[in-house]
């Protein structure tokens, strides 16, 4: 008897519940995460690449490779973040606590910009205010005779405008979703007592959103250091350098250790500053904002204030949203950039090649690399979005069912890893990492395997979660009572988890779908030429000079991706704010 | 056992030896005979560092409708990272590799044994040992000086390089970034090899002996002066083309970029025209290598390609040879003639490339301008 008990606990403590199902997630987990970046430090420890850490860190060449980088990284995280806090406060501001005219369209317009890829976003500026310092085609408000000078058309400033412009709608998210907590009794309390509006304001609104203005500038700071495109398109122009521009000239050309050493130390800072968020945010949690019975404060009413507010918002929102949308597709009918009202053509769509245009170039729709690279595009797309949820279930579902012990946190800690990773440097250390043969697999530079395995791995955090929204929505007691009737982990999954998150789960799989149909970053270091994707086709066509090419393929994915993200919102049907990061 | 080890020997022998009879078989096929393979093979993939290979690609397939040419516009510099990559990773993508940058070829591509020379047998008596070793020259190509000449009708607006750094020329100056096209840190290269006549061409125009101040020699400190002197760079040759050379300019800029871009002066409303005379050369003239993917998967075809870029038994070379029979490109085959409107061959200033030695302070060069960026 008693050994009979002894060996049950024996059991018990190597076979706990989900022991095997929590080594299995974790082991995936560290082959798609952690190899990759354990990979490309060991890669640059090697006896002939060693030298590129002194080389970057410190030699003659470190201002030019790192420092000057660093700086304009730094300051543009630093003002974007700062920008993105103030407008999209402003704008959450308006809509969740004052009586703005068309509050409702305010509030959706402003989570708009975010799915404007942002080499879209940089690609529009490019057309209307590219001016003729590089030569080329110069942009429509040139060509209407307006002299753009240097500082608007290329480098720090638009670079800092087109970021802010995208990022302030995640800012928005969070800060809206922060304020609609506020409890009204302390504002209603606050007013008896004859409090006025910038008191009430600074003395309980701010306190209690704090943690939201905290969060939100450190994904924007980390959004904004990581950004590619925008610095790629346009930064470059005027030598305009940041870290993540440098890390993909050092790896174009060939010089990868000294790639590799950059991608490491920017994915150090960006992680640095979302920890240091993360930190302060944690430490103020205790705050106690939803209770039993606050009701909805009356409104603030702006009264004369009220229209020339709406007009402050509606200029903001315009610029971040249609006017690049407009920009881009009156562009890729224009014959030349510089007049987007006349001459209009249908080349860059259905033209057949013509010698006379973009060196015989044919529209994409007759292009056999766009068409190659559009279904590329959306079976990766498709496939990332399946394997991601699939992951991304299951590891939520360990998580969320074994909650206890190390491995369960260290599954938690890993899925969210990505998130600290530039997809630049997630996409540098996926070269590293499966470039090469290991062992008996086969080395899968160039394949499409690659960039869905990768993809998976980068977009894991936002799987993961809508993962975990899902699972909790599935009451445990149902998949308790399967369990005691003897049903098996799959069967549970298959048949009672799954089709009650389903829509959730597919919800959640467009979402991912979004992101990487979009990204230009993580697969900016992927892509080969057999293996076309969209946005780097985009890219490409933008750097050689051929802008309507480039607008016409942004076109196309901006159309996918807001068609897609439609469909995601009407599935979903509370608001998920950490899926708009 | 010794019957045994002998076959076994001669077995092995076979077995090593087929591939390379395999290979070197198909070398000796004319095209007549690669042809039936080729179109087994059915299609090829070429790399290539123009983009008149979409020119290239829509005249092979009429010459050669079974087989579909998939041409791929990609820079020396980044077809030499990426067949290194995919050579690591034991993909073959590329059949075809036409390339420059020969500095980084011989030594990155070549002896590392990721590309092989090929010359097709049909026109191997017709090209000077001196491009047919140790790879393949179809043409020259060059980066040299280029100015307006609808805006200087008298000829060129310089007649020394250093007039490039002087207040006059400053952000008028437009080039191709040096680090991310190989050609012109070969032509930075260059200048720095060329130093004594770079000092010499300084003195001759500020009439005072150089200063180096903390440059090593003339040419880095031209190369300084340059940079110092904001100079545009540019991502690629057709943004210098058109800032240099678009018709209508009042002040238009000067920039390195090809001779032969010249050919499309008409068609894209251009006026480029060389810098022949400055002193003390307006830029360089390197080969254009056609070779083959290590381990080509489409064997026959890459070779009919090739053979194809070589220009066929017509005077100037037919459709293979039409995109690059333009003046300002010197055709390697000797029974060409020199296209009609170019300055000949022998009048040109440009410095000849020398892999060898360019290869040798490649690097360097490309680190100084790293720090002046």
């Amino acid at each position: 008897m008693a050994e009979f008990a002894m060996s049950g606990v024996g059991r018990r403590v190597f076979f706990r519940q989900g022991t095997v199902l929590k080594g299995v997630v974790l082991a995936l987990l560290i082959a798609l995460i952690v190899l990759p970046l354990i990979r490309t430090v060991l890669f640059t420890l090697e006896p002939e690449t060693i030298g590129a850490w002194t080389d970057v860190l410190a030699s003659r060449l470190s201002r030019n490779l790192l420092y000057k980088p660093l700086a304009n990284t730094l300051l543009i995280g630093a003002v974007v973040a700062t920008a993105c806090v103030l407008i999209g406060g402003f704008l959450a501001w308006l809509v969740v606590m004052t009586n703005v005219p068309f509050r409702k369209t305010i509030g959706v317009m402003a989570t708009l910009p975010f799915m404007i890829p942002s080499f879209a976003a940089a690609l529009a500026w490019g057309t209307l205010f590219r001016n003729d310092r590089i030569g080329g085609q110069i942009g429509a408000l040139q060509g209407v005779g307006l002299d753009i000078p240097d500082w608007l058309a290329w480098g720090m400033v638009p670079t800092l405008i087109v970021l802010t412009l995208h990022y302030f709608s995640l800012a928005f998210t969070i800060i809206a979703a922060a304020l609609a907590t506020v409890n009204s009794d302390l504002i209603e309390a606050a007013q008896i007592a004859g409090a006025k509006g910038a008191r009430i304001f600074f003395g309980i609104v701010l306190p209690v959103t704090t943690p939201a203005l905290v969060a939100a500038a450190s994904l924007c700071f980390a959004g904004a250091v990581s950004n590619f495109a925008t610095p790629a398109i346009l930064g470059l122009p005027v030598r305009m350098q940041t870290l993540s521009t440098r890390l993909f000239g050092m790896i174009e050309v060939g010089q990868t250790a000294r790639g590799y050493v950059i991608g490491i130390l920017l994915v150090l800072i960006s992680a640095a500053f979302l920890w240091g968020g993360n930190r302060i945010v944690a430490g103020r949690r205790s705050y106690t904002t939803i209770t039993g019975k606050g009701g909805r404060a009356k409104r603030f009413d702006l009264r004369a204030m009220r229209w020339p507010l709406f007009a402050v918002a509606m200029a903001i929102l315009s610029a971040a949203t249609a006017i690049p949308v407009l920009v881009l597709t009156l562009s890729s009918f224009a014959r030349s950039s510089a007049d987007l009202f006349s001459n209009w053509t249908l080349h860059f769509w259905l033209g057949a090649s013509n010698p006379s245009i973009a060196q015989g170039t044919p529209g994409i729709t007759h292009n056999p690399e766009i068409v190659r690279a559009l279904f590329v595009t959306l079976g990766l797309g498709a496939a990332t979005a399946v394997a991601g949820m699939a992951i991304g279930l299951l590891a939520a579902y360990t998580v969320a069912r074994y909650r206890e012990g190390i491995l369960s946190a260290a599954i938690a800690q890993i899925s969210f890893l990505p998130l600290l990773i530039p997809g630049i440097a997630f996409g540098a250390a996926y070269i590293a990492y499966l470039g090469a043969p290991i062992g008996p697999f086969p080395a899968l530079y160039g394949t499409f395997i690659l960039l869905v395995i990768a993809a998976t791995a980068y977009l894991l955090p936002f799987a993961v979660q809508t993962g975990r929204a899902v699972i909790q929505q599935v009451g445990g007691e149902l998949e308790e009572s399967a369990r005691i009737t003897g049903a098996s982990f799959i069967r549970r999954l298959a048949e009672i988890t799954v089709p009650l998150a389903l829509r959730g789960l597919v919800a959640g799989g467009i979402l991912i779908f979004v992101k990487i149909v979009r990204d230009l970053s993580l697969v900016v270091l992927l892509f080969t030429p057999t293996m076309p994707v969209l946005s780097v086709l985009a890219y490409r066509y933008a750097s050689e000079g051929f802008g309507q090419f480039a607008n016409a393929i942004a076109v196309v994915i901006l159309f996918v991706s807001i068609g897609a993200s439609l469909v995601a919102s009407r599935l979903q049907s509370k608001s998920q704010p950490w899926l708009a990061a | 056992m010794r019957p045994f080890s002998a076959a076994y020997a001669i077995a092995l022998g076979a077995l090593i030896a087929t591939p390379a009879i395999a290979g070197s078989e198909l070398d000796a096929k004319m095209p007549a005979d690669l042809l039936p393979m080729a179109k087994d093979e059915a299609t090829v993939t070429v790399y290539s560092f123009t983009s008149r290979i979409k020119k290239v690609e829509t005249a092979f397939e009429e010459a050669y409708p079974e087989i579909d040419l998939q041409g791929f516009d990609i820079s020396s510099t980044e077809q030499i990272a990426r067949l290194k990559a995919e050579a690591q990773a034991g993909v073959a993508n590329a059949d075809v590799v036409y390339i420059s940058d020969t500095p980084v070829v011989l030594t990155e591509l070549l002896e590392a044994g990721i590309i092989t020379p090929y010359v097709p047998p049909r026109v191997a008596d017709r090209v000077p040992d001196q491009y047919k070793s140790p790879l393949l020259a179809q043409r020259l190509s060059t980066k040299v000086l280029m100015y307006n000449e609808e805006a200087n009708p008298d000829g060129a607006p310089v007649s020394n390089l250093w007039e490039l750094t002087t207040p006059d020329w400053k952000g008028r100056v437009v080039m191709v970034d040096p680090l991310q096209r190989g050609d012109y840190l070969d032509l930075m290269t260059e200048i720095v090899l060329q130093s004594d006549a770079m000092a010499a061409a300084y003195e001759a125009h500020f009439g005072s002996d150089i200063d180096l101040g903390g440059a090593a020699n003339a040419g880095e400190k031209f190369i300084a002066d340059l940079f110092a002197n904001d100079v545009i760079l540019v991502k690629s040759t057709d943004d210098v083309n058109v800032a240099v050379g678009k018709l209508g300019q009042e002040n238009p800029p000067i920039g390195f970029t090809s001779y032969s871009d010249r050919r499309d002066n008409e068609e894209e409303g251009w006026a480029l025209q060389v810098a022949n005379d400055v002193k003390p050369a307006p830029g360089i003239i390197f080969p254009a290598i056609l070779a083959l993917a290590k381990d080509a998967k489409h064997p026959a075809a890459a070779r009919l390609v090739i053979d194809f870029l070589m220009g066929d038994e017509s005077k100037t070379g037919g459709p293979g040879l039409k995109p690059f029979y333009v003046a300002g490109d010197y055709v390697t085959r000797t029974d060409i003639p020199p296209h009609p409107d170019a300055v000949p061959l022998d009048a040109f200033t440009a410095w000849r490339l020398q892999p060898a030695e360019t290869a040798k302070i490649r690097a360097a060069v490309g680190d100084l301008i790293l720090t002046l960026q």
